[in-house]
């Protein structure tokens, strides 16, 4: 099969936990096919294996079968160092808690993923004033330009996940993957997310990988695939994949 | 780099850790003030007893030996002798103007050759100064000459007498240790102040005595010994004070009187006898009894050279154990040549002592050396509780970090990053405390003979005995190497600590990291 147009592809991943006796078989096959700039969002309930799906492809674990490509290059073949570069370089994560470090100001949370990408010796000069000024652009654009010094604990809601969108983009990845960003968020500040969010796609081609419940955000997405019981529902499944043609919405 | 950021930031938004840092700081400056005071005693101990007795000594206990002069020369004349000088030592008594006798030792010396070979010079304590001594805030020393008795007082000349052991009028005198009367009393600030003594009258009752040591007479009283070690009498002679000496060393500084050379060995028979008539003659001839011609001996006339118990020699060495045994070993042989010339009339070298000062002060110095060891063992021990308190610590805060661990993990952070991350933490908190630590003891050392009379004073505690530890003042050095090797075990010490816990979150699973509550 032709790798021609897929950013993200993953073939019949399983991924199993053991707790003790119990065996928990989370994904048991999934195929998921992601294309350059394509939107997608991943629906289902709790449990049925979203998040895992999502770091499986953010390469934050490994599966227990089946393959994950990147652009064609096989994640399940890259040592520990060549996947901590692709999570610091191709992908960018947002979770739905936000997890920005309290002891950092806002612009220093945004930076700490240039600061990781970069390292010791690579974050300075003009690679840090270049970060800087990425990560104020994007606060600008989100509105937080008046933040820049503040601690996540004097923002919103809304504000700090502003804030960890910054930070996932300020690699400028070709991936965002998206742990229900709205999730923790009331619904009006929810969608302003996912309007900041839809913005930065249009202005630089992102690919989104997007978990959510929320089926009126799904509904935003160029397409929505359903995970039922650790598997993709099949296409033309009445309670299954519902496929929204791009720009559409 | 992000290492840096967090670690910074780490630093001064977390309490627990800077109770790691404390325990950091107050362990490295424990084990500071106690190395610097023990090596402080160690030290003071090494050059004290190399400073009074020089670094060889040639002795003959017994009645001594004479043509001491020429051995001296002998001595002199090798490239590795520096100095030598002429030595009596003995035991005796002394009484003092306030009725109380001593039991001490009496060292017969030469000002000028003694000097050359020891310290004496510097150890004389009543001179004339210009400066207070440095915690003298009140300048209360009367050695300033700015105090009613002591303002006419010629200090210069007080010096020039202590160090020839001679009065104006060229009498012989003694130069006590400056414990050795009790009549002056130590000052926090390192200064005495001569105290009149009482004595109590043949009624009971007391009196006080307007007089100053310096300004005063002792009696000695010395045993001479004939040629088969037995007492002949006690002599008694009294003799002026000339000045008084402080080594720093309790022991010495309170048992010991140095008396000029001539004056002992007059008291001790020691001294040069002129012609004595040994046996009359004619040594001739003259007729027996019997009819018989026969020689008649001469008249037998001998002379008794001056002697002495001991020839010190300070040599062109450093005080380097190997050095010394060089030293000591030349000394021998030039001894074992002057005892060839003089077989009969000087002990043989085989029977003679010839000992360096470490040979002298082995004792106390193993004594001092295990005691610093043992207490350091103790107190590094001790300290050592602190690698499971920074333990402890790290643990609980990456517990509590584990969901930033994760974030840092999925910015793509590498297990030796984030193992990195914690590990400068570690060493950051060691630096600081270790630093705090050095400052600490830096202060308490500095400052520890005013801290410890202050305590007396405010406290009644008395930690430091002068009759249990020998000095008189608590060593005051802080010795950089021994600042460097104690600071960086603290940061050592932080990071032993910090490895367990920083492997832990550098091995954290980024998935489970991220989903912890």
């Amino acid at each position: 099969m032709s790798n021609a147009g897929y950013i993200l592809r993953a073939r019949a991943i399983e991924k199993t936990y053991t707790m003790g006796r119990t065996r928990l078989d989370v994904l048991r096959g999934v195929d998921l096919e992601v294309s350059e700039g394509e939107w997608v969002a991943v629906l289902g309930a709790s449990g049925s294996g979203k998040s895992t799906l999502l770091h499986l492809l953010g390469g934050l674990d490994r599966p227990g079968g089946g393959a994950i490509e990147f652009r064609g290059s096989p994640l399940g073949t890259m040592g520990r160092a060549e996947l901590d570069r692709y999570r610091a370089a191709s992908v960018g994560f947002v979770f739905q808690f936000y997890h920005l470090l309290p002891e950092l100001r806002v612009l220093q949370n945004v930076t700490l993923g240039a600061m990781v990408r970069h390292g010791r010796i690579g974050f300075r000069g003009e690679t840090r004033r270049a970060a800087e000024a990425r990560a104020r652009e994007l606060l600008e654009a989100f509105g937080l330009g008046n933040r820049l010094g503040h601690r996540p604990k004097e923002l919103s809601g809304g504000e700090r996940q502003r804030v960890a969108i910054a930070r996932a983009l300020v690699n400028d990845p070709p991936v965002l993957l998206a742990d229900e960003p709205t999730g923790n968020l009331d619904r009006r500040t929810g969608e302003s997310i996912v309007d900041a969010i839809e913005a930065r796609r249009r202005a630089g081609g992102l690919t989104i990988v997007m978990v959510t419940h929320d089926e009126r955000i799904a509904a935003r997405a160029d397409r929505v695939v359903r995970l039922v019981d650790g598997l993709v529902e099949p296409e033309g499944d009445p309670a299954g994949i519902v496929s929204v043609p791009a720009g559409s919405e | 780099m992000y290492q840096a950021v967090l670690t910074r930031r780490y630093l001064t938004s977390k309490i627990m850790p800077l109770l790691a840092m404390a325990a950091v700081t107050l362990s490295v400056g424990t084990v500071l003030v106690t190395w610097s005071v023990m090596g402080g005693f160690l030290e003071t101990l090494l050059n004290s007893g190399r400073g009074l007795i020089g670094d060889v000594k040639v002795s003959w206990p017994n009645t001594g030996f004479p043509y001491y002069e020429e051995l001296i020369e002998d001595l002199e004349a090798d490239p590795m002798v520096t100095a030598a000088a002429p030595v009596i030592e003995t035991f005796g008594l002394i009484s003092l103007a306030d009725d109380r006798v001593l039991g001490v030792t009496i060292r017969g010396i030469e000002g000028e050759s003694f000097a050359r070979v020891t310290t004496y010079d510097e150890s004389i304590w009543w001179r004339p100064i210009d400066e207070p001594l440095p915690r003298d805030d009140a300048r209360s020393d009367p050695r300033l000459g700015n105090q009613g008795y002591f303002a006419s007082t010629d200090w210069a000349e007080i010096e020039r007498n202590g160090l020839t052991l001679s009065e104006r009028d060229g009498r012989g005198a003694a130069v006590p240790g400056i414990h050795v009367s009790d009549w002056n009393i130590r000052t926090p600030a390192g200064t005495y102040q001569p105290a009149p003594p009482l004595r109590v009258t043949p009624e009971g009752e007391e009196e006080l005595l307007n007089i100053w040591l310096p300004d005063d007479a002792l009696t000695m009283h010395v045993m001479p010994i004939d040629s088969s070690g037995r007492g002949v009498r006690v002599v008694t002679r009294t003799i002026p004070v000339a000045n008084e000496f402080k080594t720093d060393i309790f022991e010495i500084d309170s048992r010991t009187v140095l008396a000029r050379l001539d004056v002992l060995q007059e008291m001790l028979n020691m001294q040069a006898e002129g012609a004595q008539t040994i046996e009359e003659g004619s040594g001739g001839f003259e007729i027996d009894e019997d009819g018989e011609l026969v020689r008649v001996p001469a008249t037998v006339v001998a002379t008794a050279p001056a002697r002495v118990t001991d020839v010190i020699v300070r040599g062109e060495i450093g005080p380097g154990e190997t050095e010394t045994v060089a030293l000591k070993e030349r000394v021998r042989a030039i001894y074992e040549a002057f005892a060839a010339r003089h077989r009969g009339e000087v002990p043989p070298a085989g029977a003679v002592r010839v000992l360096s000062w470490r040979d002298l002060n082995r004792t106390q110095i193993a004594a001092v050396q295990n005691e610093t060891g043992l207490v350091l063992f103790i107190f590094g021990l001790v300290c050592f509780t602190t690698v499971f308190l920074v333990l402890a610590i790290f643990w609980s805060m990456i517990s509590e970090k584990t969901r930033d661990i994760g974030v840092l993990r999925a910015l793509g952070a590498s297990t030796a990053g984030v193992t990195w991350l914690w590990l400068r933490y570690g060493a950051l908190l060691g630096a600081v405390g270790g630093l705090l630590g050095l400052a600490v003891a830096w202060m308490i050392v500095s400052n520890i003979n005013a801290i410890h009379d202050w305590m007396g004073v405010n406290l009644g505690l008395k930690i430091w005995d002068p009759s249990v530890y020998y000095f008189v003042e608590i060593p005051e050095d802080l010795d950089a190497t021994k600042a460097i090797v104690v600071v960086v075990a603290g940061v050592s010490t932080c990071l032993l600590g910090a490895a367990i816990p920083a492997l832990r979150a550098g091995l954290l699973d980024p998935v489970r990291a991220l989903r912890f509550e």
